[in-house]
């Protein structure tokens, strides 16, 4: 009891370290219970329809759904006008389904190195959200995700194909 | 450029030669790579004589230390077929080898040597010898686990090296890389810098990226999406992992310290990501960059006091150096709109990086302090992620040019290039480690 008592205090002050962004120069207390990186259980619940999911089970990724996939010019995380369309509309989803929460991945196309491709689509999947949050969507109800490189829609070097993959997509929501 | 190489593979084919007919046992040759061919010194790589049941070990040997002296590309290895010398029936001394059989067939090194059992492990003993001369210029024993003959070939073409270009080899030493040649995973495996000895490290059915030695050699960091979260994990090569860092988001490219104080690492922090120092544990002891760009990449200076990496902080990516303690970053690249992935060379003079050019990605170098930019490969497939070997000698890359990825090594003018996996595994970012201690 007193163990697990320590725990979630141990938790608790990892997690206001974390909401604070205060982490420079302070040790973070016991890396241990920070957890599997899955985070909170509404996040686990989307994990099995989340493209990495959908990869485990031998899936390819899901390209738009409800919530529509926004895209991007090559190595870029600017938001166009037909971005913000569709972000507008996926807002308006959002806001009807109050209880709706949604991770939000990042996705890149196969050009540039692993690295540089996952923090870009680390990127595109940050500006979406708080885009969306500029909309008016609670930001908790909101995660991201970059896969970078990692899970593209189409693999053939064509144009065509790289535009689809340099994409955020919304796993489907959950309740 | 061609015409300059050649004549300093000639300068240098000249020098081995004088060195050898003058029989001085100072290496006179010192430093660059030349190109294979007529202008790399001919040597016989003889299998060992077996003195008690170890003729398998015995050509073993031999067929890495030639392996390893080929891919090296300062030797034309003569043919095995060619030799008149038995290796049973001969001696392994200067007084008991006719040097007539091996200046016969062009030979102007040699390599001979013994192999025996000693209980459960080998003893080896291998020599050097300048045929023109007629002398032994190095010799080694070794005694050794039956296990570890392929690593003691490596050494001892590390030390052969050492002998004719006064820097050690790079040999004895392992390339770790990211692939999916098992299915549609991406594991990480490490081999051989010969491409032998291929074990995966990761078997956890995700996507594991970006590894990178310990300066031991003996455990890898790579970046793993095995529990959900881009995390940050050490293994070593038999499988032991354990997680150094899961903050939400990425926990990218993880990069140990020379002196193994710190690991240089990419978090998602604010609205960008930024360059972190971790201590052993994982704890963050500072960050090296704070701002809203893009900073990945980190890779270290020899010295431990800077760290290079890459960021689109002016626009596009660019190639960055900064002091580990933090502070203002200098930009080093300034050719090419999207320069990414450097590695500082463990000498310390040059920075190696891909840059896209003409929508292909290709492997250069620049001078730590800017300017003086040579490209390493040609204009076939992409060419991504280069790692220096332990000597800074040579790189190690992957490249599409055969077709899905694969890993290719160059010396660092890029004038001989050889692939060391075969091409369908989807090869990627590979990691040359230090010296193995």
């Amino acid at each position: 009891m007193a163990r697990s008592l320590r725990f979630v205090a141990v938790l608790l002050m990892v997690a206001a370290v974390t909401v604070t962004g205060c982490a420079k120069k302070k040790r973070i207390t016991d890396e241990s219970a920070i957890g599997d990186g899955t985070g909170t259980g509404a996040e686990e619940s989307l994990s099995d329809r989340s493209s990495l999911g959908r990869y485990k089970h031998g899936l390819g990724p899901e390209e738009d759904g409800i919530l529509k996939d926004v895209h991007f010019a090559y190595d870029s995380y600017e938001l166009g006008a037909s971005a913000r369309d569709v972000l507008a509309a996926n807002a308006e989803w959002l806001k009807e389904n109050r209880r709706a929460r949604t991770e939000i991945e990042g996705h890149c196309d196969e050009r540039g190195t692993v690295e540089y491709n996952l923090a870009l689509g680390a990127k595109r999947a940050k500006a979406v959200k708080d885009y969306l949050v500029s909309l008016g969507v609670a930001s908790e109800r909101l995660t991201t995700i970059s896969y970078g490189e990692e899970l593209p829609l189409c693999r053939d070097a064509s144009e065509q194909c790289y535009a689809r993959n340099r994409r955020v997509h919304f796993v489907p929501p959950s309740e | 450029m061609v015409e300059r190489r050649r004549r300093r593979g000639i300068e240098m084919a000249i020098a081995l030669w004088m060195f050898c007919a003058a029989g001085e046992t100072a290496a006179q040759v010192r430093g660059t790579i030349v190109g294979p061919g007529e202008t790399s010194l001919p040597i016989a790589v003889s299998p060992l004589k077996s003195m008690s049941g170890a003729e398998r070990e015995a050509g073993t040997f031999a067929d890495i230390v030639a392996k390893d002296l080929d891919l090296s590309g300062l030797f034309r290895i003569i043919d095995r077929g060619a030799y008149i010398e038995s290796p049973q029936q001969s001696g392994v001394t200067a007084d008991t080898i006719d040097f007539r059989d091996w200046s016969a067939i062009g030979a102007q090194a040699l390599v001979k040597g013994t192999v025996e059992r000693e209980g459960d492990g080998l003893v080896v003993e291998a020599r050097l010898f300048d045929v023109v001369g007629g002398k032994q210029i190095g010799g080694k024993r070794y005694r050794a686990g039956s296990d570890e003959l392929r690593r003691i070939a490596h050494r001892f073409a590390d030390e052969i090296m050492q002998v004719l270009t006064g820097e050690r080899g790079p040999f004895e030493s392992r390339i770790a890389f990211a692939s999916r040649r098992k299915g549609r995973f991406k594991e990480i495996y490490a081999m051989s810098v010969d491409g032998g000895d291929l074990r995966a490290v990761t078997r956890d059915g995700s996507i594991a990226l970006a590894p990178s030695w310990s300066p031991d050699g003996r455990s890898l960091l790579f970046t793993s999406f095995v529990t959900g979260n881009p995390s940050l994990f050490m293994s070593t090569l038999d499988g032991a992992k354990r997680l150094v860092s899961s903050r939400r988001g990425l926990n990218l490219g993880g990069r140990w310290s020379p002196g193994g104080r710190a690991i240089a690492v990419a978090l998602e922090n604010g609205g960008g990501t930024d360059i972190a120092l971790l201590d052993p544990e994982g704890q963050i002891m500072h960050f090296v960059t704070k701002d809203h760009s893009i900073d990945v990449s980190p890779s270290w200076s020899p010295d431990g006091q800077s760290i290079v990496f890459c960021s689109d902080r002016g626009g596009g990516p660019q190639i960055y150096a900064v002091s580990a303690q933090g502070g203002t970053p200098r930009r080093v690249t300034f050719e090419g709109s999207y320069n990414t992935s450097p590695a500082w060379s463990p000498k310390g003079d040059r920075i190696a990086y891909a840059s896209r050019i003409g929508g292909r990605f290709q492997i250069f170098t620049v001078a730590v302090g800017g300017g003086d930019v040579k490209r390493i490969t040609g204009t076939r497939g992409d060419n991504e992620d280069p790692s220096w070997s332990p000597d800074g000698r040579y790189l190690v890359f992957s490249s599409t040019r055969d077709g899905s990825g694969a890993i290719y090594i160059s010396d660092a003018a890029g004038v001989r290039q050889t692939r060391l996996t075969p091409p369908g595994g989807d090869d990627s970012s590979p990691a040359w480690s230090r010296w193995l201690e």
